[in-house]
């Protein structure tokens, strides 16, 4: 199988994944006792005309089933459907706050990598010496503690404390300058977003972190003790290209598997960040919407979350298949 | 290799045939050896005997010492978020810092909180919650699981694909968010209801260990034997299947543990977990979130107790996982 | 054959410090290596042999290390010990650097070719690649020249459509044919000395027999010398010179390879000879040598091959016997450590036998107690 052919089939079995979550979220929001109706009425649910009317307007007087297929049939129109709360397309909605969601888990990705892949390299090279003690160490409070947690120290410290870095909001870099009435010019746009970023990012970031040193320091321990690697040792080749290519390579490739598979946690984890520093995200959004029983928006960002965790674990699948010239794009069983 | 779920799966095919070289004995052996693993015992042994501690003693004497703990588990039967008393905000003094700031007493070693409750005794009664909510969630996903993960490996064909792309579907639903949907829309923000929802949210994660350990034992000659012989599909799966395929699935449980503390603290820090005014750490986090600026402390031992909770189930996951695998040796 | 060999080992020592003990994987051996001339090195696993060509290149990893001895190449120091002034050993002043050794030795003077063609070449990267690389760094060539080079050395192994399969991946190679990758590898080097570690233990018989006859004929064309390490007697009286037969870290019989098959001085070349299947002979005919071979943790007293050895008698247990030259042939001593032979003059003939079953007589190492 090609690479072509191979994204073609990975993408053909996820789609009765991605009913499977419909599915599910659909029969979450609507089997509950929660009642989106009565919460809109506010106290006026003795009114059995205004009930029905918005049952009607709904949909909500239509048994399980029909209530379903026309979720359904919107959905693949690209309708999401209604916010009862905002009274708003759902769609539009999550539009607005996907990019700060998206710059905030990426960047976290980011500075995971960026940090736990040389630590995990330098652990794996001193073996049982004190650089790798302690950065096992942190790898250790890196999976133990809650990132909303670590946010809350982070804030603390250098937002309470400190002052030197804000503690809510994110000033998004692909904004016009004029929009926020502080900051002059682009320099200082990108400065201050990244300002408002750093806390957020290192606070959502460090799960990960650990979880990729973790790995990368057992890759790399294996891959130096790969026969490749006494095979360039007898040839002269020196330790430092042993280390940063020879056994890298070899070791890398365990990474984007882990990479993919931790969105759901990023993803999780956003929502509690957010929270925290008060982010305009998905996120909230979601939290929001939960607490309003607006249940049309609660089932649309479930369901963007899940495609999002499915395209990402798509994509890693993939560019893993591009990478290591051993796999041969089989059938997965 | 193919990619896909294969590669989902790698971090325990590689732990297949364990048994054959390691018994009881001496896994015990090997777990008393290693560091990693008797730190981790130890902080776990310690962590439930505060539990322990709080559920003998519903009477401890610092309720009586002014400051008022609003939570005792004796009275709070069945258990979770039962509001006892709502305290009487002048009853204790609020907002002491901990014993070791100059405005500080011994009478509250870590402080109290905005309503004069002694905090020391909520972390002790927090600990109570975070130990049973990880521990039933954990087996609850362990059970069904197990039972996914058997009869999908076990039967394999049409079954093994239907239940396997259901356990992806609800795999793919990052599991916080899936908690929070369930919790709220089918139980209204109940700490049972969150204890279930985390429980479900983490089957998919044991059925595959189980699957692919099952899928690995299936083959054995033994199963072959049995299966000529006439013994049921369903003894065979129980009496066989699921007992030769435990030891990894132990090791992953043990380390669950300490993440469904973590969804846990997360689901109550947005208030979807347990409901004040019971003494939950990350319920706790979420009160003091408000006014974190005037007691910087009341944010950080909640934290604590979470972390030096879950890193004693890691550590002592890690020490196990060593343990059962013969390959890694120091 | 020039008068001073290529290589000189005297008495290297290489030892594991584990946590049960020390293990003397290489206790004292000494041998030379001449221009042109193909050595063996043999013996059953964990004799220490690929330890001991390991250990020419200083490349033992820890918990290993090479406590004595002297390794003399081409008149350079690659290892070499002494006694300080404090009556502490030391590193000799002429004693290469690990960086002269690392940049002047390994590759370009001395290569390897290792056991295990599949685990060998790494995955991540293209045959071509790797060998270009290594060609780039021994032999000081520009990228374009090494690629030629490379590509000529795969033709030269022959590697059918060298250029197309220059960019191809290991694990699209056959076991065979990442067999020639490594010897092309250690040839495009232009070393004076290649170390062949049982490169064809791995390989099914056939192939086997193509890999050893493409070496002995790249090996007349280059002239270039070998140590070949195998505990396979058929493939040392194939391609072999000079014979090295160790056991348990020691050299207990060296000679010509007629020499040795011919006149066989040691009992355990003997048995290792016996063993062997020859189309002369039937299964039936095989004789395995008796016992286990001890753990070099805990080597036999006296000679370290008397619990299994047929002629062994009282004094076996007691004299430990350095090889010996017992006979010459072709200007080149035949040793032996046997106390069976006069040059050792222990009152062997005047010992009474060992009795018994030679592996019940296993006195003080357990051949299966070690762990």
């Amino acid at each position: 199988m090609g690479l072509l052919r191979y994204t073609g089939y990975r993408l053909l079995q996820a789609i009765p994944v991605l009913i499977g979550i419909s599915v599910i979220t659909f029969l979450l929001a609507n089997l509950g006792p929660g009642d989106p109706v009565s919460l809109m009425l506010h106290g006026q649910e003795h009114d059995q005309e205004l009930i029905r009317a918005i049952e009607q307007r709904y949909g909500l007087d239509k048994p399980l089933h029909e209530r379903y297929v026309t979720y359904m049939s919107g959905l693949f129109r690209g309708d999401l459907g209604q916010s009862i709360h905002h009274n708003r397309p759902v769609a539009d909605l999550m539009l607005d706050r996907i990019g700060p969601t998206l710059l905030l888990v990426l960047s976290a990705y980011a500075f995971a990598l960026v940090t736990a892949i040389p630590l995990g390299v330098l652990a794996a090279k001193r073996r049982n010496e004190p650089t790798d003690h302690v950065s096992r160490l942190v790898a250790l409070f890196g999976v133990s503690t809650p990132s909303f947690w670590i946010g809350i120290v982070l804030i603390l410290i250098f937002a309470v404390t400190l002052g030197w870095f804000p503690s809510s909001g994110l000033i998004y870099p692909w904004r016009p300058p004029s929009t926020y009435r502080s900051i002059d010019g682009h320099l200082e746009l990108y400065y201050e977003s990244f300002r408002h970023l750093l806390l957020p990012m290192i606070a959502l970031g460090t799960l990960q972190m650990a979880t990729i040193m973790r790995v990368e320091r057992t890759q790399m321990i294996e891959s130096l003790q790969g026969e490749y690697v006494k095979l360039a040792r007898a040839y002269g080749v020196s330790e430092r290209t042993i280390l940063r290519k020879h056994a890298f390579q070899v070791a890398q490739l365990p990474i984007i598997t882990i990479v993919g598979l931790n969105l759901s946690t990023a993803i999780g984890g956003a929502v509690l960040i957010e929270t925290v520093f008060n982010i305009n995200g998905m996120g909230r959004l979601f939290i929001n919407a939960i607490s309003q029983n607006d249940y049309q928006l609660v089932m649309g960002i479930t369901m963007m979350l899940g495609t999002l965790f499915v395209v990402g674990v798509i994509i890693t699948d993939i560019s893993y298949a591009y990478i290591d010239p051993r796999v041969t794009y089989g059938e997965t069983d | 290799m193919a990619v896909g779920e294969s590669q989902l799966e790698s971090g325990t095919e590689s732990d297949e045939g364990v048994e054959a070289r390691v018994g009881w004995r001496y896994t015990l052996a090997r777990i008393a050896d290693d560091t990693t693993a008797r730190w981790g015992l130890y902080i776990v042994a310690v962590v439930l005997l505060v539990a322990l501690y709080a559920f003998v003693d519903s009477n401890l004497s610092r309720l009586t010492l002014g400051a008022v703990s609003d939570y005792t588990f004796a009275n709070a039967i069945p258990i979770f978020d039962h509001p006892t008393r709502i305290p009487d905000p002048g009853e204790g003094r609020a907002n002491v810092p901990p014993a070791f700031h100059p405005e500080g007493t011994l009478e509250y070693p870590l402080g109290t909180d905005r309503n004069g409750r002694d905090y020391f005794t909520r972390i002790v009664y927090g600990t109570q919650v975070s130990v049973m909510v990880g521990l039933i969630s954990t087996v609850l996903g362990l059970v069904g699981g197990t039972i996914i993960g058997a009869v999908a490996g076990y039967y394999g064909g049409a079954i093994d694909d239907v239940l396997m792309r259901a356990i992806e579907t609800l795999y793919s639903i990052p599991p916080l968010i899936l908690v929070i949907v369930f919790t709220v829309f089918v139980g209204g923000a109940n700490i049972w209801y969150a204890v279930l929802g985390v429980g479900l949210a983490f089957v998919p994660v044991f059925a595959r260990i189980i699957r692919s350990q099952v899928l690995s034992v299936r083959e054995m000659d033994y199963i072959e034997a049995a299966r000529a012989a006439g013994v049921r599909d369903r003894h065979i799966i129980l009496r066989h299947v699921v007992p030769n395929s435990f030891a990894p699935v132990l090791v992953y449980a043990t380390l669950q543990i300490g993440v469904t503390i973590l969804i846990v603290a997360g689901l109550s820090f947005l208030g979807y977990g347990a409901q004040p005014p019971t003494p939950d750490w990350g319920q706790m986090l979420n009160t003091s979130h408000g006014y974190m600026h005037s007691n910087i402390w009341l944010s950080i031992w909640p934290g604590l107790a979470i972390v030096i909770t879950i890193m004693g189930f890691n550590l002592f996951g890690d020490g196990l996982q060593d343990a059962l695998d013969p390959r890694i040796d120091d | 054959m020039s008068s001073e060999p290529l290589l000189r080992v005297e008495n290297l020592k290489t030892q594991f410090f584990t946590d049960a003990g020390t293990v003397r994987a290489v206790d004292g051996i000494s041998f030379e290596v001449y221009e042109g001339e193909i050595v063996g090195l043999v013996g059953e696993s964990g004799a220490g042999k690929s330890v001991a060509s390991m250990s020419l290149l200083r490349l033992v990893e820890r918990p290993g290390e090479i406590v004595g001895g002297e390794v003399t190449y081409k008149g350079e120091t690659v290892f070499g010990l002494e006694e300080g002034p404090d009556g502490e050993l030391r590193e000799r002043e002429e004693m290469l650097s690990n960086e002269a050794v690392r940049e002047r030795i390994r590759g370009n003077e001395i290569a390897v070719i290792f056991q295990d063609p599949m685990e060998s070449l790494n995955p991540v990267f293209t045959v071509g690649g790797q060998l270009r690389e290594v060609i780039e760094l021994n032999r000081g060539l520009s990228k374009e020249a090494a690629r030629a080079e490379a590509i000529e050395m795969l033709r030269e192994v022959g590697i059918p459509d060298p250029e197309e399969r220059y960019e191809e991946y290991p694990h699209q190679f056959s076991g065979g044919m990442r067999q020639r990758v490594l010897i092309a590898m250690a040839l495009a080097c232009e070393p004076s000395l290649i170390v062949a570690d049982e490169p064809t233990t791995a390989l099914d018989v056939t192939v086997e027999g193509q890999i050893i006859d493409l070496v002995d004929e790249l090996q007349a064309k280059y002239d270039t010398s070998f140590i070949w390490v195998t505990h396979d007697m058929g493939v040392v009286a194939e391609i072999c010179d000079r014979v090295n037969v160790m056991y348990l870290g020691e050299i207990v019989e060296q000679a010509p390879v007629d020499e040795l098959f011919h006149d066989t001085k040691h009992p355990y070349t003997r048995a290792l000879l016996n063993s062997m299947p020859r189309p002369d002979r039937t299964v039936a005919e095989l004789e395995p040598i008796e016992g286990v071979m001890p753990e070099a943790i805990s080597p036999p007293s006296g000679c370290r091959f008397h619990p299994r050895c047929p002629d062994a008698r009282e004094v076996c247990r007691r004299v430990h016997p350095e090889p010996e030259e017992v006979a010459r042939a072709d200007s080149h001593p035949h040793n032996a450590a046997c106390l069976k032979h006069d040059a050792f003059d222990v009152g062997y003939d005047g010992s009474a036998p060992l009795e018994g079953d030679p592996r019940t007589t296993a006195g003080g190492s357990g051949g299966e107690g070690g762990e």
